[in-house]
């Protein structure tokens, strides 16, 4: 494959990444004659009925645990403890139904406007301390670990550090702490999933891939673009590597595998605590 | 005098060459024999057999490779993706874009001669229904259009004009149009969409001339109907049975075939004993009375959101040393049947993707369904998902490969019993959630047309909503769901042409068509619609 061929494929295949990227925001306007509300009525501005906090707690434990943990403390999807209070019931009623645009945070077509009600009322009763959401390291300590422990050679925090690693501008405000603490750990096992796609699809971000060109030279990398006939890697140096797959000897997916080493035995169990302390501090935009 | 200025007409338009005699007059005549004028694309599925199957062989295996892009044409508003089926007669194109717009183009030079859309109220349910729209259908200088709140417009061919507009349902009661008419001669038949939210679906005929209904075939039975012991105890919060599809016609034995969508509520049935008639079927009209001649149910009492909107091809065959008449349909439920055309009888019908709610067909076509099937509170995993083992996107069928071209996808969901919900708007029972695409993949399958045997698959990244194109040139055209154009050998699979556009999705139907003696490939993938021609 020549240079320029391969330089196509990766803006195409970069476009092609981007384009499914941007499919997961109209995945509420793709329900294809299947039961997705397109444009619901608003309902009668009828007195509010006391809130059923057992089906908040069911329907949430059944649409939003996997993401958000079994506590709401967060995961692969952010805390939501006071989520209500600093939006309004409104708002986060509406991201339940129609989920947030370009995040991985679907929208649920089976959800009804009082059940979406009911999950934002069993949340607001949730002001304890949570278990998956708590945060006990120090976050100074856990600063001068991440500076010394390498991080900034693949991550970047506001403009600054490598860009091999997925971006920690915002990481904060994106995942729980449990959940940071178990990809410190093992940086490739569960990987998070995004999107909802024009046909409910997710895909998993950041999965490893391993080409073999016809020539027999391989390519290890996390997948960055895909599509039928194209993928795009990045390796572990940071370069992309745009691949025409009917070319391909073999392409296979490493799942479990990550560029990144575990940190389980370079940094003590504090250590751990005061690093992903660090992290769930960095939650605003840059 | 005028004979003399009327030659001089004549030598004037043959002299300016590549001008073309703009005529978009369509005879029944011609619908009959649409295979006779390859160059023209004039209704859905390219004739009333629904084959998709083009006589063109300009673009063939030899030279599909160098196809490149002609033309693209772009919406001023995109506001969905399009869905379209164009038609093409005598060089001018009609493709809808959504919500209900139609547009007229130059199918040479893509340029646009005219666009017409409803003026649709701001509030339109389309609960469970793609906001978009799939095409029109062109009859004796009209081309006629069903809008998304319910009406079926005439429009004047030349200017968009239009010529009448009859309100077909209440959308205020879930009714809304999506699919693309079937005109047979001096006939209109549209279908309805609104399944989900337990609307009664029906087929309806209008007089193409004034646009005056002259009957409804109903696809579920009023209470006290045969039929009506197939929906439990009484038939309240209950319905569904839409007709989104667009049907197919045998004129030799005048008999349309439409198919039904799933009964509601959805993904819960306990309110539905029964097989739900005529839920998830195909049945066979006499288009003069308005009758139903026959019915075929695939899944009775339906609790997987498998609508059976597949349009029905027909074709010719022997089976067993004799010649039959067959309707062969690959179902969102994962089976491909082949039935008589004649009586409905079942022939053969084999799963075409991977299905795991039943152990096989019986020697009726009945599902023999598996236990623990059916969705829980919990969520079960069921293969196909709900979107099927394909969907409503056309498949094609070559008769000179004897092969069926069908988009696959394998993929399963966990399927959600909700609590029944049966006061509209709020209808529905619960709901699914599919596999990770990392989990699923899409695959074009060519299946052995008489029996449902694989013959080739070509595997895509998702599990593809899209069509297929077959064509004399020996070949077969398709989409991925991420909008890769890409071309296959018919007889044996092999990947000839590919072609990049993107787009979040790429649900339209691609035609072929030819204008001054140049063969042109046209697909649409996100907003793009893109006509392809060799260079």
């Amino acid at each position: 494959m020549n240079v320029v061929r391969r330089f196509r494929l990766v803006a195409l295949a970069f476009m092609a990444w981007t384009l499914i990227l941007n499919a997961f925001h109209v995945s509420q306007a793709a329900g294809q004659e299947s039961p997705t509300a397109q444009v619901s009525p608003a309902s009668a501005a009828a007195p509010a009925a006391p809130a059923d906090l057992e089906q908040g707690k069911r329907l949430f434990a059944q649409n939003c645990s996997a993401c958000h943990g079994a506590d709401a403390g967060g995961g692969d999807g952010p805390d939501l403890h006071g989520v209500p209070a600093s939006l309004g019931d409104p708002t986060v009623q509406g991201i339940i139904r129609r989920g947030i645009a370009g995040t991985a945070m679907p929208g649920s077509s089976t959800v009804s406007e009082k059940e979406a009600a009911n999950i934002v009322a069993y949340l607001r009763t949730l002001n304890s301390p949570t278990t998956s959401g708590v945060v006990t390291g120090d976050p100074k300590k856990g600063e001068a670990l991440y500076n010394s422990s390498g991080c900034p050679a693949c991550h970047m925090i506001a403009g600054q550090g490598g860009s091999i690693g997925p971006e920690l501008t915002r990481v904060g405000a994106v995942r729980g702490a449990t959940n940071l603490k178990a990809r410190l750990q093992d940086p490739g096992a569960n990987l998070p999933q995004v999107g909802d796609g024009p046909f409910g699809s997710k895909w998993t971000q950041y999965l490893m891939f391993r080409a073999v060109e016809k020539d027999g030279r391989a390519v290890e990398g996390v997948r960055v673009g895909e599509d039928s006939f194209t993928i795009v890697l990045k390796d572990a140096s940071g370069k992309f590597h745009g691949l025409w797959k009917p070319d391909l000897r073999s392409l296979e997916k490493e799942p479990g595998k990550s560029f990144m080493p575990s940190f389980k035995d370079k940094l003590s169990a504090a250590q751990q605590d005061d690093l992903v302390a660090y992290l769930m501090s960095l939650k605003s935009a840059q | 005098m005028k004979t003399f200025l009327y030659a001089l007409v004549i030598v004037f338009s043959l002299l300016s060459g590549p001008a073309r005699l703009l005529a978009q007059d369509v005879s029944y005549e011609q619908l009959l024999h649409a295979d006779n004028t390859p160059q023209d694309w004039l209704m859905y599925g390219g004739d009333y057999q629904s084959q998709r199957f083009s006589r063109l062989t300009q673009i063939n295996r030899e030279n599909v490779h160098s196809l490149k892009p002609a033309w693209i044409y772009q919406p001023n508003h995109p506001l969905q993706p399009f869905e379209t089926s164009p038609v093409v007669v005598s060089g001018i194109m009609y493709v809808t874009e959504p919500l209900s717009t139609v547009t007229a183009l130059d199918a040479r030079l893509g340029t646009k001669i005219w666009s017409w859309s409803p003026h649709l109220p701001e509030k339109i349910f389309t609960i469970g229904v793609h906001r978009s729209n799939r095409g029109v259908a062109v009859f004796n200088n009209t081309v006629y259009v069903e809008t998304l709140d319910a009406h079926l417009v005439a429009l004047d061919a030349t200017t968009g004009a239009v010529r009448w507009s009859v309100h077909v349902d209440e959308n205020g009661q879930g009714y809304a149009m999506t699919g693309a008419p079937r005109v047979l001669d001096g006939k209109i038949i549209v279908g309805i969409s609104g399944g989900d939210v337990g609307i009664r679906g029906f087929v309806d005929a209008y007089d193409a001339k004034t646009g005056k209904r002259l009957w409804r075939v109903w696809t579920i039975p009023n209470p006290g109907e045969p039929g009506s012991e197939t929906w439990g105890k009484d038939m309240s919060g209950t319905g569904g049975a839409g007709t989104w599809g667009t049907g197919s016609y045998d004129p030799e034995l005048n008999l349309l075939y439409w198919t039904t969508g799933n009964p509601a509520p959805d993904y819960n049935g306990s309110n539905r004993e029964g097989d739900n008639l005529y839920s998830d079927s195909v049945l066979a009209i006499d288009p003069d009375a308005g009758k139903m001649k026959w019915y075929f149910q695939f899944t009775p009492h339906d609790t997987h959101d498998w609508d059976a909107i597949q349009v029905p091809v027909l074709f010719d065959e022997t089976v067993e040393g004799k010649p039959r008449k067959l309707l062969a349909l690959a179902n969102r439920n994962g089976f491909y049947y082949v039935l008589d055309r004649v009586s409905g009888e079942f022939v053969a019908g084999v799963p075409f993707v991977t299905q795991t709610w039943a152990k096989g067909l019986d020697k009726n076509g009945r599902p023999i369904v598996l236990p623990n099937t059916e969705p829980t509170p919990e969520g079960s995993l069921v293969y196909p998902d709900g979107h099927g083992g394909t969907n409503w996107n056309s498949p094609s069928y070559s008769p000179q490969t004897k092969l069926f071209y069908v988009s696959a996808r394998e993929i399963g969901a966990y399927t959600v019993a909700g609590q029944p919900k049966v006061h509209f708007p709020d209808f529905g029972g619960g709901g699914r959630n599919a596999l990770s695409g990392d989990d699923s993949y899409g695959a074009i399958r060519a299946l052995e047309a008489t029996t449902g045997k694989l013959k080739w698959e070509y595997r895509l990244l998702a599990p593809a909503e899209v069509s297929t194109l077959a064509t004399a040139g020996g070949l077969v055209f398709s989409v991925s769901d991420e909008g890769n154009f890409f071309a296959l050998d018919a007889a044996t699979g092999k990947l000839l042409w590919e072609f990049t556009v993107g787009g979040t999705s790429a649900e339209s139907n691609p035609i072929t068509y030819e204008v001054d003696g140049k063969q042109y490939l046209i697909g649409a993938s996100g907003n793009c619609f893109v006509a392809f021609s060799l260079p």
